[in-house]
């Protein structure tokens, strides 16, 4: 095969930058966790790509991205609970209705 | 091109039309879907780096468990599709800012020499069984200590989520 | 195929299985015998089992110090030795302290739950110091991250707590992602998690640059500096008093150590320069500029603040800036003078964190307003309140001025021809005439302004014993600062 590591590099960096850019302008509370765990799936992305290209001796890249996948599951369960718990004082998700924490 | 190069394409330009879709709709449930297909996509490209196992995951927990998660959430809270923004000065800043800061790491990514794909070593994409033997070796201790981690998220996402009776 | 080595596995982690037991006896207690209890009963049972188990581990981790040399387990995953083991008691330590603070107050209705997630919380921080793993420290940090979030949603009832919560999680969980996604190139160039085999392999890479990058930015959040400290001010005012102390104490403690063992350690051969003459790309030019932006932000804007958690929010802010000074030094004494106002700072800020916890459901909130005259309602705590200001804003005989000293004397002494770091220092000591003012404001509140209310607090009396303990502990820093300093000398040598 001919496609080189650093197209998936360029790719994994592509779509961290759509996740960021997601996260900071969204203001839909669930979108924002939706594109922290495309942020987090661009990471993975490395990971794997590495691993598989540079041959490395050890499981490592899989290893790292199987506790990734599993803490970026857990940490998005935190995040829409809080959701949840946010939705019921406010009847709203929008981050721009959150602010009575001022200063 | 043979089938590997024409699947990466076909999976990358997939991925990053779906990813650009995801934060750029405004109904929830129609984002979540595109995420799904997004993280099919991702699955794919697993699959042609030989990263059996991580793909299966990917699928299962992901398109499956996180995504139902999510779902579920928009559908429980109703969420309605958000009216057109205004423009957001400060957003669209930040916005360039970081773009320019990427464009300067793609420059360096690609700057970098070529790194030669080595032949296949076999034991590394071999099956399930070499995957998950490290999990209990080499890495137990943060095999164990998301084991902690998954609970408290338990714990706190009952917490949360439940409603106090007064 | 090496065996696993169970036996010694199970010894070095003594402690934290004593805390897993002690938080699992904490739920089921909980759910168990005392549902029916009131709420004072089931939070001091529930406090004083949190804090057994928590001795236990103390008593645990002072039997390491007996163990003949440092111990490796697991490929790196797991490191005993003197100086982990005495950070480790540090953040017991802190834990108690945080449980003595929060029996008295107000942590909402889901007590077990709040004690177990505050000992997972100190598990997470307990590995997070015992590691030079990657995947271990992003895996700890996690379970560190997610306590936190959780404990600041503790007060359901309250719109402030959710809210603060879902704010420090947004941008925790970014952070999280910008640790992972530089941490995965620093995998990927140098092909291992393990830090010391990463020094071993560090070229010069621009890509590994970059990953360092981002990975000082996630940490850059954790630890909160500018520009990555939004979150702080209203997570503080936001979360219960006593997690507040936490997450400002603990968790900066644990933070700091592995970014103290992943810069100096790892990255080692990549520090660069920040020398008034000479910048050179490195981790210590990030850091002399992301330190010395905070120190003006942070005493800056602590001076408009009305609010003492917030203010205590944008201090630490600060203080993380002045750490960000002995990280700049980039020498062995640089990173001893971390460590040394490391353990002050926390050590002070939960003092602080505790007497406002204290007077603040009684004083009817936590604005300075409530704590005029506070002097004559509550001398005892008003007397400790001035020994933890005092030692904040770093006057002399008291541990808050040696640790500023000794970071400020590392920068100097890092290079003494030219005194390249001398602006540093210069824009430090600058900041911390400013932070007296603001310091000494609310001093003022306490000391000089009469309040309308009159009437005695009563505090009870363990928790002015503790809190005594603590302020002792940050004079006692002060009297004998040498000793510690050689003491932690002799420990970062031994790394």
């Amino acid at each position: 095969m001919t496609i080189p590591l650093g197209h998936y590099l360029i790719l994994a960096g592509i779509i961290f930058a759509i996740g960021l850019a997601g996260a900071l302008t969204r203001k839909n509370a669930i979108i924002v966790l939706i594109a922290i765990e495309l942020m987090f799936n661009a990471a993975i992305l490395n990971l794997i790509a590495f691993w598989h290209y540079k041959q490395f001796a050890a499981l490592t890249g899989q290893m790292f991205a199987i506790f990734a996948i599993s803490i970026a599951a857990a940490e998005s369960a935190i995040g829409l609970a809080l959701v949840i718990a946010i939705y019921r004082h406010y009847k709203s998700v929008d981050v721009d209705d959150i602010k009575s924490l001022k200063g | 091109m043979n089938v590997h190069d024409t699947l990466f394409w076909f999976f990358s330009i997939a991925m990053l039309l779906c990813g650009v879709f995801v934060i750029a709709n405004r109904n929830p449930v129609a984002s979540a879907m595109a995420l799904v297909l997004m993280f099919l996509f991702m699955a794919g490209l697993f699959v042609l780096l030989e990263a059996f196992f991580i793909a299966a995951i990917q699928v299962l927990v992901y398109a499956g468990a996180v995504m139902v998660l999510f779902l579920f959430v928009i559908m429980l809270l109703d969420i309605k599709a958000s009216e057109r923004r205004r423009f957001a000065f400060l957003g669209v800043f930040g916005g360039i800012v970081v773009a320019g800061a990427f464009v300067w790491e793609m420059r360096i990514i690609l700057s970098q020499p070529v790194i030669p794909l080595q032949s296949g070593n076999t034991d590394l994409s071999a099956g399930l069984e070499n995957v998950v033997k490290p999990l209990f070796q080499h890495y137990m201790l943060p095999f164990e200590v998301t084991a902690l981690l998954l609970l408290v998220a338990m714990v706190g996402v009952v917490l949360l989520s439940k409603k106090d009776l007064k | 195929m090496t065996p696993v080595p169970y036996c010694s596995i199970f010894t070095a982690l003594t402690p934290v299985l004593i805390l897993v037991i002690g938080a699992f006896v904490a739920l089921t207690l909980d759910i168990v015998r005392l549902r029916r209890s009131t709420m004072t009963v089931r939070n001091r049972t529930l406090g004083m089992v949190s804090i057994l188990a928590l001795l236990g581990a103390a008593v645990a981790l002072t039997r390491q110090f007996g163990l003949p040399g440092p111990v490796t387990l697991l490929g790196q995953t797991l490191v005993v030795n003197h100086l982990t083991s005495l950070f480790n008691l540090v953040i017991v330590g802190l834990t108690i302290l945080t449980i003595v603070i929060s029996m008295e107050g107000d942590v909402g209705r889901h007590v077990g739950e709040y004690y177990a997630t505050l000992l997972f919380g100190s598990i997470g921080m307990l590995l997070l110091v015992s590691t030079e793993e990657l995947i271990t420290i992003f895996v700890a940090l996690e379970l560190t991250s997610i306590c936190l979030y959780i404990l600041t949603a503790f007060h359901k009832g309250a719109l402030r707590s959710q809210e603060a919560a879902v704010k420090y999680f947004m941008f925790g969980a970014i952070s999280s992602a910008f640790l992972l996604f530089g941490l995965s190139y620093v995998y990927g160039i140098t092909g291992t998690t393990n830090i010391r085999e990463i020094a071993a392999q560090t070229t010069s890479s621009t890509l590994l640059s970059v990953g360092l990058l981002f990975t000082v930015v996630g940490f850059g959040f954790k630890v909160a500096v500018v520009p990555f400290h939004l979150w702080a001010p209203d997570a503080y005012e936001g979360a219960p008093t006593p997690v507040a102390a936490f997450i400002a104490t603990g968790s900066k403690v644990a933070s700091f150590f592995v970014l103290v063992k992943l810069l100096f350690i790892g990255f080692a051969g990549m520090q660069g320069t920040a020398f008034c003459y000479k910048f050179s790309s490195g981790w210590t030019m990030l850091l002399a500029s992301t330190g010395a932006a905070s120190m003006i932000l942070g005493n800056v804007v602590a001076i408009t603040q009305r609010n003492i958690k917030r203010l205590l929010a944008y201090s630490s802010i600060a203080h993380a800036g002045y750490v960000f000074i002995g990280f700049v030094a980039a020498t062995e004494f640089g990173a001893t003078s971390v460590l040394f106002y490391v353990i002050v700072y926390a050590l002070t800020n939960l003092g602080a964190f505790g007497v406002l916890a204290a007077l603040a459901n009684r004083a009817g909130g936590d604005d300075m307003e409530h704590f005029a005259g506070m002097a004559r309602r509550a001398p005892f705590l008003s007397v400790l309140m001035l020994i933890f200001f005092l030692s904040l804003a770093g006057i002399p005989p008291l541990g808050g001025f040696f640790g500023k000293f000794y970071l400020f004397a590392a920068a100097v002494q890092s290079e003494s021809t030219k005194f390249g770091l001398l602006w540093l220092v210069i824009l430090g000591i600058a900041m911390s005439a400013v932070s007296l003012y603001y310091y000494l404001i609310v001093l003022k509140h306490f000391y000089i302004i009469d309040g309308k209310d009159k009437s005695r607090i009563q505090t009870p009396v363990y928790l002015n014993t503790a809190l005594a303990a603590v302020a002792v502990a940050v004079v006692l820093l002060g009297l004998f600062p040498e000793q510690v300093l050689a003491l932690l000398k002799g420990l970062v040598a031994q790394l």
